[in-house]
Order: C-alpha cells, then sequence, then structure tokens
C-alpha cells in the first residue's frame, strides 16, 4: 500500500492480546487507520473497547506480559515502530510523539516540582542546560495559561485543572508531530474542560500537530475533531470525516450512541440505549462482534467477519447489513 | 395542599479548617413533592454531595431544618432516626466502592430486608429479593455473582436494588450515571425513571451533567460554593436561564450539532474555595458583569413563578 506523503502515521492490521491467567483477552483485532498532518482524529468507545490499548501500542508503553503485540505495523516517517529496539524509541517519546494522560492527578511525580517535571524531556531530547531548560519551562507554563513563576511548585499546590495544563505543557515541550490524547478532559469539570480544549485546539493550529484524542464524549467530539473511528471490541467498525459520522451515521453501534445522548436543547420522554452490554473480550461472538445488540441483526451476521463497506467516499463501515441500517 | 416529601429549610454546614471556616452548604431551601424530581447541578467542590447527605442524615447540619413528610427529622435520634432513614435511601456515585465485595449481589440486597423485620423466614426474604431484582433488571445468572464480576452498570443495578428494599419515598441519586458509559448511562436512567412512575418516589438527583439532568429532573437547582444561585423548572432554565453562572455552565457543554459552533461563554479562572468566603456573591471574582454592588450579600428572588435567582443585576443583564 502506497502511503502519500502528508501521512504522518499509518497504523495497519494492529492486533494486541492481554494474557490473563488462562484466558486471552482480544482487545485490538486487526486496527488500521491514516493520520495526516495537522489532522486531530477521534477514537471513539465504550470503557473496554481498546482506545487506550492502540494509542498505549503507538508509544510502544503497554506492560508486556501481560499485554502482546501479535501483529500489525505502526508506520511513522517510513519506519516501523514495533520493529524499532527500545533505545530508539526513548527517543521518540516525547519528542516525535508525545501523550497526555488521563489522569492529570497520577501523572504527574508529586515529588518533583513541575519546572522540573517538563524540564525533564527538555534535558533529555535537546542539548539545552539546566537553566535554559527551566526557561523554557516557564515558558511553556505561561503558554497553557499559569504563571511562570509557578515553576517551582509542587502538583499538590495545583488544581485539577492546572495540573491537566501541566500535562499538557510537559506533553508540548518538544514540539511532537503527533499528540495521543487519552481522555484528557474527562477529570475535568465542564467550565475547566472548555478551557482545556480550546487551549488544545489554539496550539494544534499553531503547530501543525497532528493529535489522536480519546473520548467517549461525542460533544468533545463534535467540537474538536477532523475525523472519527469508532471502535466496538477492539475493531474500527466506522470511520470517516466529522461530518459524514454525525450527519449520516451508518453502523448501527454509532446510530445507538447517538441515541443513547440526553439532549441538551430537545425534551426527550425516553432514551433508547443500546440493549445489553460490551462482549467478554475473552469469548468474542462469531461473526459481527456488535450482531447480539444489534437490532438490525440478520441471520448473515451470526456466522463470518464482516467486512468494510465504502458508503460515501472516505466513510468505512464494518456492516453486513449496511444498506439495511436506516437513521 | 398536599405535604412535599422533603423540605429542607435554610441548611448549613459549615467545617472547621485549620483557615477558619469552610462554609460548604450555605443556606439552601427547597421542597420536593411525590413523583418529583429535583436535580442539583454545580462543579465538583460545590457542595452538592454534602447537601444530598446531610438530608438523609450521613452528616449532621450545621442550621437549618429537614422535613420528611412533614415531619421535621433534623435532630431526631436513635429509634426515630432508623425510622426516618426507612423512607430516605441513597444511590452513590461510585458502584465499584458502595458494595460490600464480599456479598453476593443476593446477599447485598438481603441484608436491609432482613432489617427491617418484616419478613418472617427466609423464603420470604429471598422471594423479595427476587422480585427486587427483577425489578431492576438483573439476569437470573448473576444473582451469586461478587461485585468484582460484574460491570459498573449492573452494579449500579444492584445498589438500585438496595435502595428500593424499604420502599423508600425519597431516595438521593448521587451521580449515579457518571461513572457509566453513554450506552449503558441511558438503560440505568431510564430505569429510574420507570421506578418512579411505577412507586411514586421522590428523586434528588445530584449531577454535573446538564443533559442527563434536563431528562430526568423536573426541577433543577444550580448551586455554586454552597449556595443555591437560581432554581426554576427544567423547561424553563434551559429556555431562558437569567444567572450569569448558569449561562456559562450551559454553554460550556460541547453539543453533538456540529452544524452550529459553539458560543462559549469563557469564564476566568477556576471554581474558588468556601473557606471565610467574603459576604457578596460568590461567582462574583470569575463574572463577567461583577460590579461593586456584588460585594454585598445576595437574595434569592422570585422572577416569575418557581424561578428563584440570586442575583442583583439580573434585570441588566437579561
Amino acid at each position: 500500500m502506497s502511503i502519500s506523503s502528508d501521512v504522518i502515521l499509518s497504523v495497519r492490521n494492529l492486533e494486541v492480546v492481554y494474557t490473563a491467567k488462562k484466558k486471552i483477552v482480544h482487545a485490538v483485532n486487526g486496527v488500521s487507520f491514516d493520520l495526516r498532518r495537522g489532522e486531530t482524529l477521534a477514537l471513539v468507545g465504550e470503557t473496554g473497547a481498546g482506545k487506550t490499548t492502540i494509542a498505549k501500542s503507538i508509544l510502544r508503553i503497554l506492560p508486556n506480559p501481560p499485554a502482546i503485540v501479535k501483529g500489525g505495523q505502526i508506520i511513522m516517517d517510513n519506519e516501523d515502530l514495533l520493529a524499532k529496539p527500545e533505545t530508539e524509541m526513548l527517543k521518540i517519546r516525547g519528542k516525535k510523539i508525545a501523550m497526555i494522560f488521563q489522569d492529570p492527578m497520577t501523572a504527574l511525580n508529586p515529588l518533583m516540582t513541575v519546572g522540573d517535571q517538563i524540564a525533564e524531556s527538555l534535558l533529555y531530547h535537546t542539548d539545552y542546560d539546566r537553566d535554559t531548560a527551566l526557561e523554557k519551562a516557564k515558558e511553556l507554563l505561561e503558554m497553557v495559561g499559569i504563571p511562570g513563576e509557578r515553576y517551582c511548585e509542587y502538583p499538590f499546590q495545583f488544581s485539577g485543572g492546572m495540573k491537566q495544563r501541566v500535562v499538557i505543557a510537559m506533553a508540548l515541550a518538544c514540539s511532537p508531530d503527533l499528540l495521543l490524547a487519552d481522555e484528557p478532559t474527562t477529570a475535568l469539570d465542564v467550565t475547566i474542560q472548555a478551557q482545556i480544549l480550546e487551549l488544545i485546539n489554539k496550539l494544534k493550529q499553531e503547530r501543525e500537530m497532528s493529535m489522536i484524542l480519546i473520548t467517549h464524549d461525542l460533544g468533545v467530539v463534535a467540537q474538536t475533531c477532523d475525523s472519527v473511528a469508532v471502535i466496538y471490541a477492539g475493531k474500527i467498525v466506522e470511520y470517516g470525516d466529522k461530518k459524514s459520522i454525525f450527519l449520516n451515521p451508518a453502523h448501527p453501534y454509532t446510530i445507538g450512541l447517538f441515541k443513547s445522548i440526553p439532549s441538551l436543547t430537545e425534551d426527550v420522554d425516553k432514551l433508547t440505549p443500546i440493549p445489553g452490554h460490551l462482549p467478554d473480550p475473552t469469548n468474542l461472538p462469531p461473526g459481527c462482534a456488535f450482531h447480539p445488540r444489534c437490532q438490525y441483526c440478520m441471520e448473515k451476521c451470526r456466522s463470518g467477519e464482516p467486512e468494510y463497506v465504502e458508503v460515501e467516499p472516505g466513510h468505512i463501515v464494518l456492516c453486513k447489513n449496511s444498506e439495511g441500517v436506516k437513521v | 395542599m398536599t405535604t412535599p416529601v422533603i423540605e429542607v429549610r435554610d441548611l448549613k454546614k459549615y467545617y472547621k479548617v485549620p483557615m477558619g471556616i469552610n462554609c460548604a452548604v450555605d443556606g439552601v431551601t427547597f421542597t420536593i413533592n411525590k413523583s418529583e424530581t429535583l436535580g442539583v447541578v454545580g462543579e465538583s467542590g460545590c457542595g452538592k454531595s454534602t447537601l444530598g447527605r446531610m438530608i438523609i442524615r450521613l452528616i449532621d447540619s450545621t442550621d437549618g431544618q429537614i422535613f420528611l413528610n412533614g415531619k421535621d427529622i433534623t435532630h431526631v435520634r436513635g429509634r426515630e432516626l432508623k425510622k426516618a432513614r426507612e423512607k430516605m435511601q441513597m444511590i452513590f456515585q461510585d458502584p465499584y466502592s458502595s458494595l460490600n465485595p464480599r456479598l453476593r449481589c443476593e446477599s447485598t440486597v438481603i441484608e436491609p430486608l432482613k432489617n427491617s423485620g418484616r419478613f418472617k423466614s427466609k423464603a420470604e426474604l429471598h422471594e423479595e429479593a427476587n422480585r427486587l431484582m427483577d425489578l431492576v433488571g438483573i439476569d437470573y445468572r448473576l444473582r451469586q455473582a461478587y461485585p468484582h464480576e460484574l460491570d459498573g452498570g449492573r452494579r449500579q443495578r444492584v445498589g438500585i436494588a438496595r435502595a428500593l428494599a424499604f420502599r423508600p419515598d425519597f431516595i438521593v441519586c448521587d451521580e449515579p450515571v457518571s461513572a457509566l458509559d453513554v450506552s449503558i448511562q441511558a438503560q440505568i436512567l431510564n430505569l429510574l425513571k420507570e421506578l418512579q412512575q411505577q412507586f411514586g418516589m421522590a428523586y434528588m438527583f445530584i449531577t454535573h451533567d446538564l443533559s442527563v439532568v434536563r431528562y430526568i429532573s423536573d426541577h433543577i437547582c444550580v448551586m455554586y460554593l454552597g449556595q443555591m444561585v437560581e432554581k426554576a423548572p427544567t423547561k424553563e432554565l434551559f429556555r431562558m436561564s437569567l444567572h450569569p453562572y448558569t449561562k456559562a455552565l450551559l454553554s460550556a457543554i460541547p453539543t453533538t450539532d456540529i452544524t452550529k459552533p459553539m458560543q462559549r461563554i469563557q469564564l476566568k479562572g477556576e471554581i474558588t474555595s468556601a473557606i471565610n468566603p467574603k459576604p457578596g456573591c460568590r461567582f462574583a471574582p470569575r463574572c463577567l458583569y461583577a460590579t461593586d454592588r456584588c460585594r454585598e450579600p445576595q437574595k434569592l428572588v422570585e422572577v416569575s413563578k418557581d424561578h428563584f435567582i440570586a442575583c442583583c443585576r439580573v434585570n441588566e443583564i437579561n
């Protein structure tokens, strides 16, 4: 497959399993996508769908054991990250690819000042001396809206929203090409969430950075992303640009997700939830993994893997019954 | 006029902290009628959980009164408190830590039934427990499971079954769906609504998610740093919110409507603390419209029927 020049990351058939006791958890089952320069891709799905596992395998920070990357390629700058030795990965983490973790309370080292934590990656990846790195750390703090003179304070002296800003400053320290943001605002209040999303959007535009945003909040997706991949049981079940997914969802799961959100602008008498629960990842159902919960389920869905269908240009869906599904 | 199920008058909770006094809840007044839901919204630290816990007497109030079915329960003790608690139950935020990890689901539901003394034999207990678990939709095969074997949604159902065991008149739901995924969240919200239609309980629904509160509540009370800043019927609040804080809160929620760009009212800074608050409006330091008058104490004024607001500049702003 040829990869066009503006694609900065290309994930091909990624497969990850976790071994737990004697069971095998199929966390990611053949995920492929491309990410262009400056694009923001949202990975949307329920807890346990495999979103975070995908992000962590890109950075190669999955704990092994229990996690094993069984197959696939993650190509960045014509090199397969999965084939690189650990010493090479150390040069990529924090420099080319950076990650914002979900919980700002645990992502920071409580025994280090925030300035030192931001300067740490600068000292590792650049030839700055300590004073220049700290100066730069102060600038980064100012950039995310924290007074620079607070660089010598410890994480406990900051509130949740400010800690998340510090984590963002750390991630952006070396101007990465790709930012992985794992639920960056889930732990925050809405008014603070609005501030952080605004900040991320602004920085992204200034630096032409690509981003993978992991979230289960479709509202956040609508306000920040260019394209959307809906993940279910470790597979992308629908992929397309934001418009096609929001205005013309085609997979029964995506449609179900939209219907289960209470509306902020309309009065709804009754929500229509998706019945049932996520399947047991150690024992995925045969055929389409979503079929036990799907209201459009037909006989052919119960056996045999479904294949991707292109319902409109660039909008693909993993469903055998894509013509029969109506919004 | 019928007696409201719950009435609180000028309820307060102050904590002594090394820096002074933390006014966690400061003068909250409302009533909830049978079959009605009051949604309480606000950011973390605004005192919504403290308020809920105070009403069902898990913590003592500093000042004010609580009435359950017209009876003052603010200071009842011993047997009378036990009796009152049977009529008030709570569903907790975190279904992972609010269930005893060593009890099977069935035992968790049986526990309060045993205490109620309504049942003579074991068979009757099991029958009632099964009836409750049918009601909330827990599968037969899961009734002997331990909490760690269940996911969040199913655990929350066990928590609801337990809360229903005493046939309460009033349930405090403290963020019951915020730990759940949207598809499961919708299941639980529908369940709570159905149960209310069936049994006519009053809910106090604490949440920070305004779309959830719009779906489930009849009235909404918006809190900021321990004080009520606005209270209105749900429809009215979403049609015409008046307090600057409510407006900012509503505008900050990312909508799924991609055709309309968001018009966000950016708030300055973050929620401050309720420790040694100044007498004026507590929202003033972040408010776009703050003037000198906002430094004086604010009164809750009824601007239209059932629509209360604590803001001295309400007429000028809107």
